[in-house]
């Protein structure tokens, strides 16, 4: 990491749970870092600018408490510091300049540290995802399916990525028309196709019904085309990810959903999902009852009335019932909400997340994030603000966040699906704000085109996937084809007390985890003894082949050993 | 369809021998599968009513079906037993033990029995009442959390459904009743011929605190060199609830002792529970008896007996923060109520009606309260005096709690076993009133033993490689609080055990029992023998002969692989010492005696509340200013030496909120969406694949050579029917039923691999309601 150091000051770091530290502080252009002075253990921050929300002042010339004169830092990691200064000299004026300065450089016409960032990969992340192997991956094209190239140069749509998966049966120049009737031209698309039953899993956003209820013939055709795909004679299955009531309300800004009489052939559900405004005030609620303190005697109510977890379980309720859906064979599924780009992107890559164990490795979770939602236009850049000082900008949500917990919660009922643990869902969630890569920079991939994101940065896959081995679940058992239902309900969702209250010395466990480093113990001594045991084959050969009951040998062993690592 | 009536199916009655011979005998295996098609009585064991074609509702990962068998209700309890599916020929593992399996329960282990038909209301079944419809489908809602369904049939078969149903109603009401009656009942006379096998009963042994010899070898092993062993109490004559032997100062006569123990209630004296490495002392004791007035020398006495030769003693008051039995009992209703699956609780409510129970709050309450008495005995030369009112509840939890955080032996199986036989079973925990097994009486009843269970588990989740048991352990111990089989926990106290093995010595006769007709292995007559010597009855079985219930295969889960011995002490978080500077401050004045209550210390005028002859509770004044632990929270935090004497391995949990967690695997396991998936979650699950890996890998390891290892019996694993496949390691078995068999107790449709999910064709919309659809 290219750091350029910009200051250096003795401050008091106002730790809630040691209380004050003096330490050296010092701010780069990439982190802010400090380090406690005459105190054993040593205390240690280091924060990228980039988790930083909100920078405010606290105390005036007049503040005579101790420690009341200084800087107040929210962060978007669940955390806020607290630093007292000086209030001779301008210490304070500095160090707030200087931290404004580089954790909002969007809003001081800097670039993105991304964009600085001198560090070097063994592996380059960017090569993880590649539209045309992951769809040829699924087996497509083929009869029914073809990939578009109509949005090349997103005229179609500028929120799309440019490659497209549609039916077979549908020209071009439908799609354009289909266009005209979806909110912001984000047409239904596939994302998954199953590879037996051929059911899909197809995204788009609302249909532009409206107050007068609208309806649109190319529409309605495209859908019965996409129903038809598969060869089932059943309907379409349309899951509306929002509460009812707010598809409704959304006629009145033109939007809405499809009605009855107008697709005969589909069968509409609602998901009760809610929208980002209060999954940030959920979120907001959370942190109020984890940081500093947690809650103690009604901890359980406390979490209950921050309804989190009732979130997290509507949305993999909702997931398990698109994946659901699609495994049965029964029919085809279309997923929308408003636009398509958030609780969208969390239920279809959550259900394909249970539909395909390839999405449960390292690579495949990277090529489900890559497509899902970076290159189908997750709003990353309004939904974090990423170096925008507008902390109280509605647009921030913790979507992403979300479809993270829900992923940890799958991981943490099936412990042996996963490849990855849950220091790379951690590592993820951490760079999702550092900046210090280009994965998550701005919204759509047009944008990211046009900023050249891929050549002027490096990819968040390339730290990961030079450092695999911290990041692999060691009880990953490579099944193929498994679907993977988590139970969603408050009895089984858990809090994910290892990233939510982190930071907070007692309630934090044992790490690493002991069961863990025994196992790979355990495993080292299993490679020891297959290794021994080869030898003594070698040597023993006559011996066994001559025995009747012999039908394998150890190097067959091996091979099946390695496919399962 | 049916072989014949009721009268004319004839069950074999096992002629063969006590079943757990197994391996031993050649021809075994072939009887063994015969075997496995009947019902196997318990010798004393009659069959009271049966129904053939009777389908258990099991979830598993096919979504919802059934196994097909015969449903049995005896004079002990009501068992299923599967029809062997076509082309089985390898055992069931049901085979090799027969008190305990996942299709069983015994009868005073059933809660509620319900009744279904599609036509009538569920109606609820007690002895009075009559069956006004023909049961389509019997639920029975344990104590034990578990919740079984048989369906019958539902062609021509409707009389035995009403007769089964009625029978198993009415011999649950007959279970109630006092201890003596199972315990005399010739079933438990014989338990011991039948099933104290060949095996190793326990691979570890468990000290039971009976004889003098266990004392004084755990009082050598904790090396407290200033006490002894004495048998005072040997005939019962000084406390009755007390155990026959008590550690007490060395330098205090027996005569002297005596004289302290009119001033305690029922009897219970002050005595040694453990001794810190580092000098402090563990004392257990109940209140001072209100009524008594010392003279001199019987002040002398108690006083000798409560310093125990330290400078400084610490009287912990015990109920001061702790559950009373009674709000335990609550508490633990109501967590039956909310976990059982026709729980009213909406999904979105779950957490507050959790919290509602309070059950979590009394365990985080015993686990901060024995932590911070660890860390009292570990900050200086102390004696530490647990006080209870009766010292038959709460002390017997916080004293072996607080032996669980501190000594590393306590968390090895068998340490923990040998706590709990010192701490709970002779130390007169009222197992009888307080599990309640046999409803003798309602009101007595409290699961402080279950609630202490949830604290061990508790730490275990904290501290995964600290204990050489596992959860799986620790769920069988909760079972085995409802089979009202064993010695262990069918009495009150170790005096009312001793008066029922005498009396059984003086009538017991070996008499073969329904085609039982070896005589009873020398090797258990040889077994009792030095307890016979020492207590004059003979051995009876205790929960600890997990052999009886067991297979090999399910206790080699009990062991946790990723326990590492001698870890050192680790700190979750929280509950830093107690004491520090602040601390010190206090007591530098004169006073030798601190009262804890509340998480603080206060200096006490007097040892004991009697003043100038009569109790005085005035003699407690508290001296001014008490120090409370937050306050020294902060301070102490920032220095981890805050325990000088700490030893290694002390373990000192987290208590706070998101750090106490509700025990699923045990109580959730009647909930239908647990069967679906979720026991595959847990981590003791994961060591547990852990362990048979571990096994499987030492038993090649020290084979190398002698032949391949592929061809190779599993040492812990399997029926041994086959060979094993290459690498059918069970972290890799393709086929969850290879090793499904190895799996502790499979509960309805636990028959899953950890790392199974659920179906896709039953897929979980069907099941609306949980999904909050």
């Amino acid at each position: 990491v290219r750091n350029q150091q910009t200051l250096d000051k003795e401050v008091i770091y106002v730790c809630p749970f040691n209380g004050a530290v003096k330490g050296r502080l010092y701010v780069t252009n990439y982190r802010l870092y400090l380090r406690s002075v005459e105190i054993d253990p040593v205390v240690i921050l280091d924060v990228p600018l980039g988790v930083i929300a909100r920078i405010e002042k606290m105390g005036g010339a007049s503040s005579r408490g101790e420690n009341s004169y200084g800087l107040d830092i929210t962060c978007k990691d669940m955390r806020n510091l607290r630093f007292a200064l000086k209030q001779e000299g301008h210490s304070r004026r500095d160090i707030f300049e200087i931290l404004t300065k580089h954790a909002f450089p969007q809003s001081h016409n800097l670039p993105f540290f991304a964009f600085v960032n001198e560090e070097k990969f063994a592996e380059n992340g960017w090569m993880v995802y590649n539209p045309m192997s992951e769809y040829r991956r699924q087996r497509l094209p083929n009869e029914q399916w073809r990939v578009t190239f109509i949005n090349e140069h997103y005229g179609l749509c500028d929120t799309y990525p440019s490659l497209l998966v549609v039916p077979y049966n549908a020209t071009d120049d439908d799609l354009k028309k289909v266009a005209a009737f979806r909110s912001r031209n984000r047409i239904p698309v596939l994302s998954w196709i199953h590879p037996e039953n051929q059911a899909v899993v197809m995204r788009s956003s609302q249909p532009l019904v409206g107050m007068s209820g609208k309806r649109n013939k190319d529409d309605e055709r495209y859908l019965d085309i996409i129903r038809d795909a598969n060869g089932q004679i059943s309907k379409l299955t349309i899951y509306d990810a929002r509460p009812s009531v707010n598809a409704v309300a959304n006629k009145a800004t033109g939007g809405g959903y499809e009605g009855d009489d107008a697709y005969p052939n589909a069968e509409l559900f609602f998901l009760d999902i809610h929208n980002i405004h209060v999954m940030r005030e959920s979120l907001k609620k959370l942190k109020d009852i984890v940081y500093p303190n947690v809650e103690e005697s009604h901890w359980l109510s406390s979490l209950e009335s921050t309804h989190w977890l009732e979130h997290i379980k509507l949305v993999l309720t909702g997931a398990i019932q698109v994946a659901d859906k699609v495994s049965s064979g029964k029919s085809s599924v279309l997923v929308h909400c408003s636009d398509g780009w958030d609780r969208t992107a969390q239920l279809t890559s959550l259900a394909m997340l249970m539909l395909d164990s390839y999405y449960r490795t390292i690579v495949g979770f990277e090529v489900l994030v890559q497509k899902e939602w970076i290159s189908f236009g997750h709003k990353f850049a309004s939904r974090i603000g990423h170096g925008d000082k507008n902390h109280a900008d509605a647009d921030r949500s913790p979507i992403f966040l979300q479809f993270i917990d829900c992923v940890w919660q799958m991981s943490k009922q099936f412990p042996t699906a996963f490849e990855f643990n849950e220091q790379f869902l951690i590592t993820i969630l951490d760079h999702l704000y550092s900046c210090r890569f280009g994965t998550f920079l701005y919204s759509c991939e047009s944008v990211r085109e046009k900023e050249k994101v891929t050549e002027r940065t490096l990819s968040l896959w390339s730290l990961i996937n030079s450092e695999k081995a911290k990041h692999t679940n060691p009880f990953y058992t490579k099944e193929l084809n498994r679907a993977l239902y988590p139970v969603a309900s408050m009895r089984h969702l858990e809090l994910w007390v290892n990233y939510y209250i982190r930071w907070n010395p007692r309630i934090r466990q044992q790490q690493p985890n002991p069961v863990e480093q025994r196992y790979m113990e355990l495993l080292a001594l299993r490679d020891d003894y297959m290794r021994r045991l080869e030898e003594l084959q070698i040597t023993n050969n006559s011996k066994i082949s001559n025995s009747s009951t012999s039908s394998a040998s150890p190097s067959q062993m091996m091979s099946h050993v390695q496919t399962h690592f | 369809m049916l072989s014949g009536s009721k009268h004319s199916f004839k069950i074999p009655q096992h002629a063969q021998g006590p079943p757990l011979r197994g391996p031993k005998s050649s021809d075994m295996n072939g009887k063994r599968n015969r075997s496995c098609q009947a019902f196997l009585c318990i010798p004393g064991e009659h069959i009271l009513e049966e129904a053939a074609r009777v389908r258990k509702v099991v979830r598993s990962r096919d979504g919802e079906g059934s196994i097909l068998g015969t449903l049995y209700c005896t004079n002990l309890r009501v068992a299923f037993v599967p029809e062997p599916a076509p082309g089985d020929t390898a055992g069931a593992p049901r085979c090799s033990t027969c008190l305990h399996c996942e299709h069983d329960v015994a009868l005073p282990c059933i809660g509620r029995l319900v009744a279904v038909n599609s036509f009538a209301k569920a109606k609820v079944l007690t002895a009075s009442s009559t069956l006004k419809f023909i049961p389509e489908e019997l639920v029975l809602y344990c104590r034990d959390f578990r919740v079984l369904r048989f369906r019958f049939h539902d062609s021509g078969l409707e009389p035995q459904a009403s007769q089964v149903t009625l029978a198993i109603v009415q011999a649950q009401e007959r279970s109630s009743g006092s201890a003596g009656t199972w315990y005399d009942s010739a079933a438990i006379r014989n338990l011991e011929n039948a099933w104290l096998s060949a095996e190793e009963s326990s691979s570890a042994p468990t000290l039971l605190f009976e004889s003098p010899c266990d004392w004084e070898k755990e009082l050598r092993r904790l090396g407290a060199a200033g006490w002894r062993v004495s048998p005072v109490n040997e005939r019962f004559d000084m406390a009755t609830s007390l155990p026959k032997y008590l550690w007490v100062p060395s330098r205090l006569l027996d005569n002297e002792l005596k004289r302290a123990f009119g001033h305690f209630n029922a009897r219970r004296i002050p005595r040694l529970c453990w001794h810190h490495p580092g000098g402090s002392d563990l004392l257990r004791t109940a209140g001072f008896h209100a009524d008594s007035d010392p003279e001199k020398e019987d002040v002398r006495s108690v006083e000798a007996l409560m310093l125990a030769g330290h400078t400084q003693c610490v009287i912990v008051e015990t109920a001061a923060d702790l559950p009373s039995p009674a709000e335990i009992q609550l508490s633990y209703l109501k967590l039956r109520a909310l976990c059982l699956p026709d729980s009213s609780v909406a999904d979105e409510k779950w957490l507050s009606a959790l919290e509602g129970t309070h059950w979590l709050d009394h365990i985080r309450a015993c686990v901060r309260k024995a932590s911070e008495v660890a860390a009292l005995l570990a900050e200086r030369s102390r004696s530490v005096i647990l006080q209870e009112s009766d010292d038959r509840d709460l002390n017997c939890l916080l004293a072996s709690l607080v032996q669980t955080l501190s000594d590393p032996h306590a968390r090895t199986q068998a340490g923990f076993q040998s706590l709990l036989q010192k701490e709970w079973v002779v130390a007169g925990h009222p197992f009888l009133q307080r599990l309640n097994l046999l409803r003798d009486n309602d009101r007595e009843e409290s699961p402080v033993f279950l609630l202490f269970l949830d604290c061990v588990w508790q730490l275990l989740q904290q501290f995964p490689a600290s204990f050489e048991f596992t959860e799986t352990y620790l769920v069988a111990l909760h079972d085995s609080s409802y089979i009202p089989f064993f010695s262990t926990l069918l009495f009150n106290c170790q005096w009312e055990r001793d008066r029922r093995k005498q009396h059984r010595a003086s009538n017991q006769i070996y008499a073969p029992v329904n085609g039982w007709r070896e005589p009873p292995p020398l090797e258990i007559l040889q077994k009792g023998g030095c307890l016979a010597k020492e207590t004059g009855g003979p051995y009876l079985p205790t929960i600890w002969d997990w052999a009886l219930r067991y297979t090999t295969q399910q206790r080699a889960q009990f062991r946790n692989p990723a326990y590492t011995r001698g870890s050192g002490s680790v700190l979750n978080g929280s509950s830093a010492p107690v004491g520090g500077d602040k601390l010190e401050a206090a007591l530098s004045g004169n006073g030798a005696v601190y009262l804890f209550a509340k998480g603080a210390l206060s200096p006490q005028t007097h040892l004991f509340p009697w003043k100038s002859g009569s109790l005085s509770r005035k003699g407690w004044r508290r001296a001014q200013s008490s120090e409370s632990l937050s306050e020294q929270d902060r301070s102490l935090r920032s220095k981890p030496s805050g325990c000088p004497l700490q030893p290694d391995g002390l373990l000192l949990p987290a208590s706070a909120g998101p750090l106490i967690r509700l025990w699923r695997r045990c109580y959730l396991r009647g909930s239908q969406e647990v069967q679906r998936g979720l026991f595959a979650s847990t981590l003791a699950e994961l060591t547990e694949e852990l362990d048979l890996l571990r096994g499987r890998l030492t038993g090649e390891g020290t084979r190398l050579g002698d032949s391949p290892w592929w061809q190779q019996r599993a040492p812990a694993g399997g029926t041994g029917q086959h060979a094993e496949p290459p690498l059918a390691s069970p972290l890799k078995a393709k086929r969850p039923g290879d090793w499904m068999a190895a799996r502790p107790r499979c509960h309805a449709g636990d028959g899953r691999a950890p790392w199974a999910e659920p179906d896709l064709s039953a897929g979980p919309a069907d099941e609306g309601g949980d999904l909050g659809l």
